[in-house]
């Protein structure tokens, strides 16, 4: 019974992907005839003047300077990307993007520009992930490109969105992109004044994640784009289930950039589906110089204090990785990270008494996770107070930005602006280095 | 009748055997005790520790830190743990004459289970603002939580025993067992995947946690339940032959049978409440005692498997700090992965098994 009314369903599904591709074409291919009628007209008046071949393939102002009588019905190149709307006109010889996107320090994606589409790779969705994802990005109102089977086509620029996790947001923020935020995971995660104003008037639907997501309410939401992370583990995984009804989903792989200016990249990861390309390169250069600056102010601090991280749990303390990414944001901001000749980028499992024996006197206690006070940490447990750390009172907590329903910041925007995370840990470190600098993310625990 | 002679017999026949046994279990708890100490994720020479140990000051001060803060308390609470579990267990087996009774029989792993998946869960659904103003988001709160859940179901356990029999105790524990788990289920699937982790952290079980502060609470209600446990041997050597035997022999069976519970309750609530559901030990170590002292006497069985329960764990939580790396394995994964085999041997071996439960 239950198999019949899968298959039923499936088929009705079926139907309506087609019916949805049958409506479609109509409106993209006129508007692909109109521009081969375009060229029909304009080249018999043209001829004598230049020729045809030309035109093609030389950049399009020259097309505008000799062909300045007939220029109305041609296709006109734009000088910035279409970040709103499709092209009528279409020409395959016109650059469509002339807007592009370098990256230059995120390990994880590529993208790479054609006239009317882009090609956007990530490497490994996940740890380990043995095959890379590819997404197809074609310009709306030009013909998608043969050859790109395996691929996850997306008609740009999207027009809604669905964010499984928080550090997508701040992108869609400071492009202006939250209007067509859609839905999300969960709204109790999410900082975002504004995200936290449309879930309180009903503007979000949220779709849980994992296996647990919600299908149905993905289907009937049916977004341009959900954009999610991956582990590999079919267990955590949001995707397997909603690419299995056909939802376009785009694996995000940002967390697994260990450097701090390349996980802030990812920014354009997600420009690129808008075509905001020009505010994703504004955006990150601004980054990049405020975190460079701030490098070379600790580059030749003599003093480097010692520093270590996390609480322990159920007896295992989970001590970031001497590469990882927050070991490399404590060495940028002048500390010595007692983990540092670690070689690894992930986690390290420690039993306490090892942290203990080599953090007994460290200078710095970091990120500590679900604590309020000094006193909270004895409460759990006493032998927190045993480190020096504790009795000198430099114990520090990245819960400063944290609303009422639990959703902390920290977690949602640090990725994207590594300056300010290296700025306050800079302040905390070498306070003479930024007098003038507040606390952004972290609150002294007292 | 005739049990009861072959039971004095056994245990008249083998004085010597039990005492060379009782002696060489204390040894190995003292050994087992001491390795605990010398061997840890730190290495510290084997002077340094004698010389902190008789109070000296070591070459590196937060050696002493180690060995007095940390080492000596989980080495303590691994012998308390094991010791409290196997008497709950043997309690339970022997008073449900089930030998796959163990001391979670009653549900009281399944009430702190509850307590604990409701403080760590439901964090993520409700404002968590609260909870962590109350600290419950920490350690001692699933402490808190645990006890508070353990408590609940040994306060309903003994309502509910004043009215039924023993057996239908039995059913009832299994019944609100499935019913908490069904409940742990449902908060899971509307929980976010770091809680999960949290509380799966929690069922792995471990003795690192429990500090000196927490031991002034852990070990009193220990050794009051070992204490009431002692005081109820005869009545449990009675109970073996039969609830209606007990009674012809002049005891108050409800009045053995609460004592009985309200021991392994407390014993298994609070090694529960503070190193997480610690599985097997329980059930494993009562079998081999019997095995080893072959007897079913519970003036023997009670010292024995406090001190087999006590080496048991030493040792596991020895295996499980895995010595020379840094990392740690999960407590239940090492007590059953070592003990099954073990204890499948000595089922396997003693083929009376039956006469041990009076059947």
């Amino acid at each position: 019974m239950k198999r019949i009314f899968t298959l039923l369903l499936l088929l009705m599904l079926g139907l309506a992907a087609c019916s949805g591709e049958a409506a479609e074409e109509p409106t993209s291919e006129p508007a692909a005839e109109s521009a081969d009628t375009a060229e029909t007209i304009a080249e018999p008046t043209e001829e004598a003047v230049a020729e045809p071949t030309a035109a093609e393939t030389e950049p399009v102002e020259e097309v505008e300077a000799t062909a300045v009588p007939t220029e109305a019905p041609l296709a006109e190149a734009p000088t910035s990307n279409l970040t709103d709307g499709c092209v009528e006109n279409y020409d395959e010889s016109v650059d469509y993007f002339p807007q592009k996107t370098a990256v230059t320090h995120a390990d994880g994606f590529t993208v790479d520009y054609f006239n009317n589409y882009k090609v956007v790779t990530v490497a490994a969705p996940w740890l380990g992930a043995e095959d890379s994802a590819t997404y197809l990005l074609v310009q709306c109102g030009t013909p998608a490109p043969e050859g790109f089977d395996d691929a996850v086509t997306v008609e740009v620029p999207i027009h809604s969105f669905v964010s499984m996790s928080t550090t997508y947001l701040p992108y869609l923020d400071t492009f202006g992109k939250l209007d067509t935020l859609v839905g999300v995971d969960s709204g109790s995660f999410a900082y975002n004044p504004t995200v936290q104003e449309m879930l309180a008037a009903g503007e979000l639907v949220e779709l849980g994640s994992g296996s647990t997501v919600n299908v149905e309410a993905a289907l009937e939401l049916d977004p341009d784009v959900i954009m999610t992370s991956a582990s590999g583990s079919a267990d955590f995984d949001t995707h397997p289930k909603l690419e299995e009804v056909g939802l376009t989903v785009v694996l995000n792989a940002d967390y697994l950039d260990v450097t701090p200016l390349g996980r802030a990249e990812w920014g354009k990861f997600i420009a690129v589906f808008y075509n905001e390309e020009a505010q994703a390169e504004a955006l990150f250069n601004d980054v990049v110089s405020e975190y460079e600056a701030l490098t070379a102010l600790t580059a030749d601090s003599a003093e480097r204090p010692t520093v270590f991280a996390n609480t322990p749990y159920e007896g295992t303390w989970y001590m970031p990785g001497g590469q990882s990414y927050t070991a490399q944001l404590f060495d940028v901001a002048g500390a010595d990270y007692l983990w540092g000749e670690d070689e690894s980028t992930s986690t390290l499992f420690l039993d306490f008494e090892t942290v203990f024996d080599q953090a007994a006197e460290g200078d710095y206690w970091l990120n500590l996770g679900f604590v309020f006070s000094l006193a909270d940490l004895e409460t759990a447990d006493e032998r927190f107070a045993d480190f020096a750390a504790f009795q000198n009172g430099t114990v520090y907590n990245y819960d400063l930005r944290t609303n009422a329903f639990g959703g902390n910041d920290f977690f949602e925007s640090a990725a994207a602006n590594p300056q300010l995370v290296l700025a306050d840990l800079i302040k905390i470190f070498h306070p003479d280095l930024l007098p003038d600098h507040e606390l952004v993310y972290y609150r002294i625990v007292e | 009748m005739q049990h009861v002679t072959t039971e004095t017999q056994t245990a008249v026949s083998n004085p010597n055997r039990q005492a060379v046994a009782m002696g060489l279990l204390v040894l190995a708890l003292v050994g087992a005790f001491l390795v605990s100490l010398f061997v840890g994720s730190v290495r510290i020479p084997l002077d340094e520790i004698l010389r902190i140990l008789v109070g000296a000051t070591p070459a590196k001060e937060t050696w002493a830190t180690i060995v007095w803060k940390f080492r000596l308390p989980k080495a303590l609470t691994a012998v308390l743990a094991g010791s409290a579990l196997s008497v709950s267990g043997l309690q339970m087996q022997t008073m449900f004459r089930n030998p796959l009774a163990g001391p979670f029989v009653l549900g009281i792993n399944s009430g702190a289970s509850l307590g604990v998946a409701l403080v760590v869960l439901a964090v993520g659904t409700t404002g968590s603002t609260l909870l962590a103003g109350l600290g419950l988001l920490s350690d001692f709160g699933i402490v808190v939580a645990a006890s508070l859940g353990a408590g609940l179901v040994l306060f309903l356990v003994l309502g509910v025993a004043r009215r039924v029999e023993t057996m239908t105790l039995l059913i009832l524990g299994l019944m609100f067992g499935y019913a908490t788990s069904a409940l742990v289920s449902v908060l899971l699937y509307f929980s976010i995947a770091e809680r999960i982790q949290a509380y799966i952290a929690w069922t792995f079980g471990s003795f690192g946690g429990v500090t000196w502060s927490q031991m002034r609470v852990m070990a009193p209600t220990v050794l009051l339940g070992l204490i009431i446990a002692w005081l109820s041997a005869k009545p449990l050597n009675a109970l073996l032959l039969g609830e209606t035997y007990a009674y012809s022999l002049g005891l108050s069976v409800r009045r053995a049978r609460i004592a009985v519970l309200v021991s392994a309750s407390l014993m298994a609530g609070a090694i529960t409440a503070f190193c997480g559901p610690i599985g097997f030990v329980g059930i494993a170590v009562p079998h081999l005692c019997r095995s080893l002292f072959g007897t079913s006497n519970h003036r023997v069985l009670i010292p024995a498997t406090i001190l087999l329960g006590g080496v048991v764990t030493l040792v596991a939580d020895l295996i499980a700090q895995m010595p020379g790396s840094q990392t740690t394995l999960p407590l239940n994964a090492v007590t059953a992965l070592i003990g099954a085999p073990v204890v499948t041997w000595v089922i396997l071996r003693q083929r009376n098994l039956r006469s041990s439960f009076a059947g």
